[in-house]
């Protein structure tokens, strides 16, 4: 948050460092633009009907909101370079309209157009050009250690400044009506506030961040608000209340109204308002604006995401995080070691862990590996393919050995795609450790491995039909393989392929006889399964 | 215009990058595909080696998963002498109710030779609970009772024993009754019962724990 003292401390000290700087940004710019654009901005306000332009800053307006007002093309007002008095005077001297200069912010856009702003610790900051802008801009960039290959600009203002403009333009079709240029200028052409300073500082930024604009991760954000925008509602109905409540008579609306349109700024006008009184002389909603917008600069990357296999080899670690009662199950998480080692190298504010389904904690994750997506908050940097691979390694060589990565990579936010297919039903292979109530028989093997794609009825399992719906769900058992444990007679390894959401422990242990069949049943004897792991989880794509 | 020219600069190197790449990758092809089958060998190996156990360490025979998983208690005499009954319940509180194997039932001639679960008001195996929240269960006391068990000459009312929600009869009991006399605490069980917390505690108070059951009844 000490981004906006600089703000303000780095506006003060402008003036020099302002020199160095711009003095870099023209000599990349080239050396006919910097003549260029004040000779086009003279033209461009000379075709400008004066008339209207006097009118406009008679009430207020800023000159950047008149030249966008009517209409005027190339936005060469946008020009990173020009300042706030240079516009005024251009405007000045060609309509020869000299502003009282009570205006201290503009009545329009609250002063976001003129640079002008209070930072969060409520100083007020005025900028010369949108040059200015960009330099704080980048210097926070910069100051979050942000690695960029591109960057999305967003500004966000407050809804006022749109209704305030919305009520200018009405109240001008009204009064300049017959008038030639209305159709041609102000009907089609007016430029939002937003696009104005996104057109005056995107230059600049461009030049300074040494990259280009573009639909990226990374998000400068200058979100802009006033203090007028709370509660502007509830003080609105009140206003429209009172109106109703104190008057019978239509002659005394009028009166009222005017009453409110020439309160101060603290007060909130309708539309109504701007309607009726714009009609013989052009208003704006607020006489005299006081207070200019908040404006916080952020900068932030939106979500980048890793994604890849991991490998649980702990019946004591869960997929997430999980805590009852403040008591922790298990020694670690999936999530977290996963989480935690790549949290840092991207240097993100924040992870999340989402897995293509999930199994038992005291169920291993081998083979395959299970399909992950990780998405960091907030990455300073994208991690190249190299810095990838060290993760994994790293991941992998951690000494206790209770989680294991592959094929880790960062993609898109098509990884979320991956994801749900991985979701939907699949294909997933076991091996559990089963123990029989007597020897097993070469025929058992035999017949086991001939039960191909068997369906099975499975009654939701006692050990989570508190939480799950009672229900009898079909499920494919595709093969079974029985793999003898060499000195043994009763234990063995059954190694299995089923349809996704199959319950394996109560497919060996009958669950009651409320799976059917089972291992149990087919065998015609008890089954016991002491272990279970996943070798392989199929998806679709594969 | 001179940002037009940067762009076409950016424009060359990037399709350069690629041809890089592919070369890259033609070279790579060609001598991996063996090391890749040895590779995926060598993963099939440590996988089976951390799937096959020490059987040293595994008991000659394991708790099942009855034994595992829930505790038993016991009614015996549950409101007539010789009516034993188990309870045998889920750490996540799911009560599983039976006969013990002490039943009287099992002693009469000719055995178990019906289940009948329309008793009381209404048939038990007749509502079907749905959902999470377990709609349409019935919420019984200790003494209602789920089903009556006939032998040749005598029947058995079979209850409840733990005040709850019913939220299954075992079915299969009506068409194969003899799965008491198989399997009277898997397969035949009779009835999942779903008590309150508070409900619980007071129940469990009345009940036998599996020693204290063994020793009333002499089974050791």
């Amino acid at each position: 948050m000490s981004n906006e003292v600089e703000s303000a401390q780095v506006s003060d000290a402008m003036e020099v460092a302002q020199l160095s700087s711009l003095a870099a940004v023209d000599s990349h710019a080239g050396s006919c633009e910097a003549e260029m654009p004040s000779r086009l901005l003279n033209d461009a306000v000379r075709s400008l009907p004066y008339h209207v332009v006097k009118d406009l800053l008679s009430i207020g307006v800023c000159s950047r909101c008149v030249l966008r007002i009517l209409g005027t093309e190339d936005h060469i007002y946008c020009h990173s370079s020009f300042s706030q008095s240079m516009l005024c005077s251009v405007l000045e001297e060609v309509t020869g309209f000299k502003s009282e200069c009570d205006f201290q912010f503009c009545s329009v856009c609250l002063g976001v157009l003129q640079l002008i702003y209070r930072d969060d610790k409520e100083t007020l900051v005025k900028m010369e050009s949108p040059n200015d802008m960009a330099l704080v801009i980048a210097e926070l960039v910069k100051k979050e250690g942000h690695q960029i290959d591109g960057f999305s600009l967003e500004v966000s203002i407050p809804q006022f400044i749109l209704e305030n403009e919305s009520s200018l333009l009405s109240g001008m079709k009204k009064r300049y009506e017959s008038e030639p240029w209305l159709q041609e200028r102000l009907l089609s052409k007016c430029v939002s506030v937003k696009d104005v300073l996104k057109f005056a500082i995107t230059k600049p930024l461009e030049t300074l961040l040494d990259t280009k604009a573009s639909a990226s991760s990374f998000r400068i954000r200058l979100a802009y608000t006033h203090k007028m925008a709370f509660g502007n509602s509830v003080e609105r109905n009140q206003g429209f209340k009172r109106r109703k409540i104190g008057t019978e008579n239509g002659l005394q609306n009028v009166n009222d109204e005017s009453v409110v349109a020439n309160k101060d700024c603290s007060d909130y006008p309708t539309n109504e308002t701007i309607a009726v009184t714009g009609r013989s002389s052009l208003k704006v909603p607020i006489d005299k604006v006081s207070e200019p917008c908040h404006l916080v600069y952020l900068c932030y990357r939106t979500h980048i995401y890793l994604c890849g296999r991991y490998l649980k080899y702990s019946r004591n670690v869960s997929q997430t995080r999980w805590i009852i009662d403040e008591e922790r199950m298990g020694e670690a998480s999936v999530e977290e070691i996963i989480g935690s080692n790549i949290l840092p190298m991207c240097r993100g504010d924040n992870y999340k862990f989402h897995a293509a389904g999930r199994e038992d904690i005291d169920v291993r994750m081998l083979g395959s590996g299970r399909p992950f997506l990780l998405e960091i908050q907030n990455a300073r940097q994208v991690p190249s393919e190299e810095t990838v691979k060290e993760i994994e390694s790293k991941i992998n060589g951690l000494e206790n050995k209770l989680v294991g990565v592959k094929n880790l990579q960062v993609v898109g936010s098509q990884g979320w795609t991956l994801m749900r297919e991985g979701e939907a039903e699949k294909q997933k292979q076991y091996c559990a450790l089963v123990w029989i109530s007597r020897p097993l028989e070469d025929e058992d093997v035999c017949s086991i491995s001939l039960l191909n794609d068997m369906q099975i009825l499975q009654k939701t399992p006692i050990r989570v039909l508190h939480r799950r719906s009672p229900l009898e769900r079909k499920k494919i058992i595709y093969w079974m393989k029985i793999e003898r444990i060499a000195e043994s007679s009763q234990y063995f390894l059954l190694h299995l392929c089923t349809q996704a959401g199959t319950y394996i422990k109560e497919f060996v242990h009958g669950d009651f006889g409320r799976t059917q069949p089972s291992i149990g049943s087919i065998l015609g004897c008890r089954a016991e399964i002491l272990q279970l792991d996943v070798t392989d989880v199929k998806m679709d794509s594969e | 215009m001179s940002d037009v020219m940067v762009d076409h600069t950016q424009k060359l190197e990037e399709t350069a990058v690629p041809n890089n790449l592919e070369q890259q990758d033609k070279q790579d092809e060609e001598q991996p595909q063996q090391s890749v089958q040895e590779n995926a060998e060598y993963e099939d190996e440590e996988l089976h080696k951390l799937l096959v156990p020490d059987i040293t360490q595994l008991p000659l025979i394991p708790p099942s998963a009855v034994e595992f998983n829930f505790a038993s208690y016991f009614a015996p005499d549950f409101m007539k002498p010789g009516n034993d009954q188990y309870v045998y319940r889920h750490a996540n509180g799911l009560c599983v109710v039976g006969l013990a194997s002490t039943h009287l039932a099992f002693k009469d001639k000719g055995g178990i030779t019906a289940v009948d679960f329309n008793v009381g008001k209404s048939d038990r195996s007749g509502m079907k609970v749905t959902g999470k929240r377990k709609k349409n269960a019935q919420h019984f006391e200790s003494n209602t009772a789920l089903c009556k068990v006939c032998t040749n000459g005598d029947s058995y009312i079979v209850r409840c024993c733990v005040k709850g929600s019913l939220l299954e009869v075992n079915e299969r009991l009506i068409k194969q009754p003899e799965l008491l006399h198989s399997s009277a605490d898997r397969e035949g069980y009779i009835a999942i019962i779903m008590p309150k917390p508070a409900d619980w505690l007071k129940v469990k108070a009345s009940l036998l724990s599996l020693e204290e059951f063994k020793k009333l009844r002499a089974l050791c």
